[in-house]
């Protein structure tokens, strides 16, 4: 049967408080950090602090005797090679974290250090005497991918003008809030439950069952609540497994929670980005090539640093690219909210500007003349995908963005304006998918006698407001209000569902939960029919009622629900891909966003000191679900944004080779002072149906904050993060600035 | 965290009498936000923990008969002398209004500390005595001369928040409290206890620039502790500036503190004292030289900054440092003076 939307929609689209806000402001919700089981002990991991090392020896027995130990759990043995400062060697469990702790250093251990680079300047030399040993071919520096389009030699020919720069975005780390793990517990027939910090409920469950090989029903994730994943918590990982391992040698419930230094060292990073680009173009500003030749490391990883087929970025420039990937010994790269796309944006959209100053020209005027032409094909074919409206989105979207940030009346050529602070205001584009996933995802909604109303689903809430969305829905079909609907979400047996990633989780789950609640209330209508003395097909819902369009006659909804008896009506609806491509559910959900963000500056060119006054964030994402945890999506992803663009920054020591700010101290994170006006528009386009918002708003944020202090200083600040020290050397460079 | 005694003692003297005469082995513990962390991070490891909490006295400020004379000049002395308790939190230093009336660089000083919840923990004498924030230190797995070893890694290592006057310096941390230069500049003094009594030390020979694991960043002796510390209202200008990266919740790249008399639009008995930039806080001699006796205006403002860079020995990442103390030292004596500040729009 057709899946679509309802034509009139009272709730979708709307904006609805979250429901388990109060829950979270008030302590009531139990993260998995919060999860204290009787008798449960606390688990550390024992890490390598070198870089680069061999366990030369490795004795338990002192820590084993150390008060209150209850099991150790080994991960790495003798002779076995250590890549990186944080690679995990033991678990440890004990009755407190304290003896946890104090034990884990009593584990006598001896190293072999070996020779190690952890900067990717080093590490490019690939000097046969320094290489470091980062894999089984000792290669820090990885062929390289190449290619180019057949117009670019050609293109960069006819340029009337050229601009050539570098760039570049360091290594960032993840920095949940919540860090990494979880709470293991097994019960006597063998059965394990988990509390974890995840973004994949089922996916964590079924690693674990495949772990331990036991049936996948055997094993029970549970996700209430989570303090942030950003890409970085998809399985159990090493800590999870560890947990577990410990928990049933020791025979006690064990959490293992990573201490923030391991969250920071081990729990995930953005990998760096630097490249050399060049474009051309002609005098009016219409680009005829780009190329780029960069590197960056996915640490002891092999994965690109940048997103190779994406670049250039947005624009559908003639083009040649060149990616290096540098090994080093750090740890690896990990999925972070739209993997790769900032890199790429920051490649394309810092140049642009760059051209727009050289050619005198309004950067954005620059961006209208160059944005990707509508695809007829796709226009044809699929009249509401990306392809076949890019340019009629990116258009409206800058149209849209200009008049927020007054854009008009606030730019000024680069450098342009008098005085010691400086303003500056910058543009970028990005792009992003946002679709249903192959996996199936399921939803499955209960109707009861009594008017209740459950909806229930594996799916998990990253704090993204997907528990909102599922009740929205539901209520939305059922005519009754979001708060009237039981939620019972993140555990694994309530279903199929997929990990969180990819901006997925509404375009997949949302669906699913139409059908369910579509489903339910045709099997309600079929339950209480004959007791109504109505035909279930003459049966609709109005606001708080059942009602027979035949006899006019109506009953609210308890009075209907009543009718019910002793049976339930419940459905559970699925969604997949696959579901999504057939013709009939055309439009339920959708792929692809562009969207458009516009930064204004103020820095002050005594002391380098940035402070970003405002961002406007235009996004579309098809059909708005919720419109107020959709506004917050893209919020939080211009925070997590204008973070990249001036203060975060993973360093690392050269000679110790460990990370010197694993911390929230000098690993900088903007607090409520560093925060500018932010303006959300959300471009509803209903007709496209669902697409995920999680990742595409952090995209753009450091490259229109660094096109803005470009505006303000007339001089590129070419590497992010923009601290004080880069502004002020930048503008010496420049010759003095003021 | 290894086990430790905890005490808390009723007066100064009972806290005095638990400490070592060697550092190491007992830790006076205050509003705990440092220390937690050092023994958390296995970077302190006491014996003895003694906490200050329950000393009544060592808490707020007083002013008026603390001379006890009662003649003219001594209600005089009385009415401008201030007496701040060591556990004085950062918060009251921030907010109390007869404070910022005569002593705003302190007060300005103590709100620009951390954020809410470390002032409202945070005290006068622990920001005093607290350890540095070097993150080679503050690393279990980094065995620096502070903690024994025989290397200072941020010498050729990642310095960029570290000295940039080094001259003699084995170790290049800088002094983290952002109080002192403000009380250096204030001129003001600690009251401290011994096992053999009181005695009183300028701020501005209070701190030290420690070379070994047997030293600290302040001149105290191990079974030595702050009472409190003493400033004299003197009608005196004084403001700090710093210049931070992040605006909530950071250190200061560099700070500038300056207090002078003001008569007849010229600046006399000018202090100026850098923070942030040395292992000690730096007294900027040759800055105040160049603005004594003249009218503060952005040019003499700015003059007395460059003259505050004289001696400063950068590492590898923080020459740019020497020109943030220049705006600071400019910005800190414009506001001072009451000049207009350019830098807000």
């Amino acid at each position: 049967m057709a899946t679509s939307w309802p034509k009139k929609r009272r709730l979708i689209g709307a904006k609805v408080q979250r429901l388990d806000g109060p829950a979270k402001a008030t302590g009531k919700a139990k993260y998995s950090y919060d999860i204290n089981r009787k008798g449960m002990l606390h688990a550390v991991l024992l890490r390598c602090p070198y870089a680069h090392a061999k366990i030369k020896s490795l004795d338990t027995a002192a820590a084993e005797k150390m008060s209150g130990v209850k099991a150790i759990h080994p991960i790495k043995k003798v002779g076995e090679e250590l890549f990186w400062a944080g690679e995990e060697i033991l678990g440890l469990a004990a009755d407190t974290e304290e003896h946890a702790l104090d034990a884990v250093r009593a584990v006598k251990i001896e190293y072999e250090v070996l020779p190690h680079l952890v900067k990717e300047e080093d590490a490019l030399k690939n000097d046969p005497q320094t290489v470091s040993p980062v894999g089984g071919k000792r290669n820090n520096v990885l062929a390289a991918k190449e290619a180019a389009s057949q117009g670019f030699e050609k293109g960069m020919a006819d340029a009337a003008v050229t601009v050539e720069g570098s760039y570049g975005v360091p290594t960032i780390c993840h920095q949940c809030l919540e860090s990494h793990g979880l709470v293991a517990e097994w019960n006597a027939n063998g059965e394990l439950t988990v509390w974890a910090s995840t973004q994949a409920v089922t996916a964590t469950a079924a690693i674990l069952a495949g772990h331990f090989r036991i049936p996948a029903n055997k094993v029970k994730c549970i996700t209430h609540y989570m303090g942030g994943g950003f890409g970085s918590k998809f399985g159990p990982d090493i800590q999870g497994i560890v947990a577990a391992e410990l928990a049933r040698k020791a025979n006690a419930p064990v959490k293992l929670m990573l201490d923030r230094a391991s969250e920071i060292t081990a729990g995930g990073c953005r990998p760096s980005a630097y490249g050399k680009v060049k474009i051309g173009a002609t005098k009016d500003g219409k680009v005829t090539a780009y190329e780029v030749d960069c590197y960056g490391t996915p640490g002891v990883g092999l994965s690109d640093t940048v997103t190779f087929n994406a670049l250039p970025y947005v624009y559908p420039f003639e083009h040649k690219r060149k990616h290096v990937r540098i090994r080093t010994n750090t740890q690896l790269q990990r999925a972070m909210r739209a993997p790769n796309h900032p890199q790429n944006c920051a490649l394309t959209e810092f140049i642009l500007d760059d051209l727009a100053a050289k050619l005198e020209m309004d950067p954005m005027q620059l961006r209208l003349k160059n944005l990707p032409q509508n695809d007829p094909n796709a226009m044809q074919n699929a009249p509401h995908s990306l392809p076949a409206l890019r340019h009629t989105i990116y258009t409206r979207e800058i149209e849209i963005a200009a008049a927020l940030s007054k854009w008009k009346e606030k730019w000024h050529p680069p450098g342009k304006t008098p005085g010691i602070i400086k303003h500056g205001i910058g543009m970028a584009l990005h792009t992003w998918t946002g679709q249903a996933v192959p996996q199936r995802n399921e939803c499955t909604v209960i109707i009861s006698a009594d008017g209740s109303v459950t909806a229930r689903t594996s799916s998990q809430d990253l704090g993204t407001g997907q528990r909102t969305v599922t009740a929205l829905v539901t209520a939305e079909i059922l005519g009754l209000e979001p708060e009237q609907i039981t939620l019972q979400f993140g555990e694994s047996p309530n279903g199929a569902s997929s990990g969180s990633g990819g901006s997925t989780t509404v375009p997949s789950q949302a669906p699913a939960t139409l059908r369910a609640a579509t489903a339910a209330r045709d099997d309600l209508f079929a339950k209480i029919a004959p007791k109504l003395s109505a035909k279930a097909e003459d049966l609709v819902i109005e606001r708080g009622k059942v009602v027979d369009r035949a006899s006019g006659k109506s009953w609210d909804w308890k009075k209907a629900c009543a009718a019910l008896g002793e049976e339930k009506a419940q459905a559970t609806g699925f969604w997949t891909a696959a579901e999504s491509n057939k013709p009939e559910n055309k439009d339920v959900s959708s792929s692809g966003v562009g969207g458009v963000q516009i930064a204004e500056v103020l820095v002050d060119t005594e002391t380098g000191v940035v402070r970003c006054t405002q961002i406007v964030a235009v996004q579309d994402c098809g059909m708005v679900v919720n419109r107020l945890t959709c506004e917050s999506q893209v919020a939080g992803g211009v925070i997590m944004g204008l973070n990249y663009a001036l203060f975060e920054e993973r360093i690392m020591d050269r000679v110790t080779g460990r990370q010197v700010n694993p911390d929230m101290e000098f690993y900088k994170l903007g607090g409520i002072e560093d925060m500018p006006k932010i303006l959300v528009y959300l471009h509803d386009m209903p007709e496209r149906g669902v697409i995920g918002v999680g990742e595409p708003p952090v995209i753009s944020t450091h490259a229109a904050i660094g096109n803005a202090i470009f505006n303000a200083l007339g001089v590129r600040v070419p590497h992010t993060p923009f601290t004080p020290e880069r502004v002020l050397a930048a503008l010496a460079a420049k010759g003095g600035g003021q | 965290m290894k086990n430790f005694t905890y005490y808390r003692p009723k007066t100064a003297e009972q806290a005095v009498a638990l400490l070592d005469d060697k550092w190491g082995t007992a830790e006076l513990l205050a509003g705990g936000t440092d220390l937690l962390d050092l023994q958390k991070e296995y970077i302190a490891q006491p014996d003895k923990v003694i906490s200050l909490s329950g000393i009544e006295r060592l808490a707020g400020v007083g002013v008026g008969h603390i001379t006890g004379r009662d003649d003219a000049a001594g209600k005089e002395a009385d009415k401008n002398t201030w007496i701040i308790g060591a556990r004085t939190t950062l918060a009251f230093l921030a907010e109390e209004p007869n404070l910022r009336q005569h002593f705003p660089a302190l007060t300005t000083a103590a709100g620009d500390i951390g954020g809410p919840q470390i002032r409202n923990m945070g005290t006068l004498g622990g920001n005093l005595c607290q350890r540095n924030r070097c993150w080679y230190f503050r690393d279990e797995h980094t065995h620096c001369l502070l903690k024994g070893g025989d290397k200072c890694f941020a010498i050729d290592g990642e310095n960029r928040y570290h000295a940039i006057f080094t001259q003699g310096h084995q170790c290049v941390i800088v002094n983290p409290s952002t109080l002192a230069p403000a009380l250096i500049a204030l001129d003001a003094s600690a009251e401290v206890l011994g096992p053999k009594g009181k005695r009183t030390i300028k701020l501005a020979d209070f701190f030290h620039a420690p070379g070994s694991a047997r030293e600290r960043e302040h001149v105290l002796a191990a079974n030595e502790m702050v009472l409190s510390v003493t400033l004299h209202a003197k009608g005196l200008k004084n403001a700090s500036y710093e210049v931070r990266h992040k605006q909530s919740y950071d250190w200061p790249l560099v700070q500038a503190a300056v207090a002078f008399k003001y008569e007849d639009k010229k600046a006399r008995d000018v202090r100026i004292v850098l923070g942030h930039v040395a292992p000690t806080p730096h007294i900027a001699v040759a800055a105040a030289k160049a603005i004594e006796g003249k009218e503060v205006t952005e040019a003499t403002a700015s003059a007395a900054g460059e003259a505050a860079t004289e001696g400063a020995m950068p590492l590898s990442q923080n020459a740019y440092k020497v020109k943030l103390i220049a705006v600071a030292v400019k910005r800190a004596l414009l506001t001072a003076a009451g000049q207009k500040k350019y830098w807000e729009v």
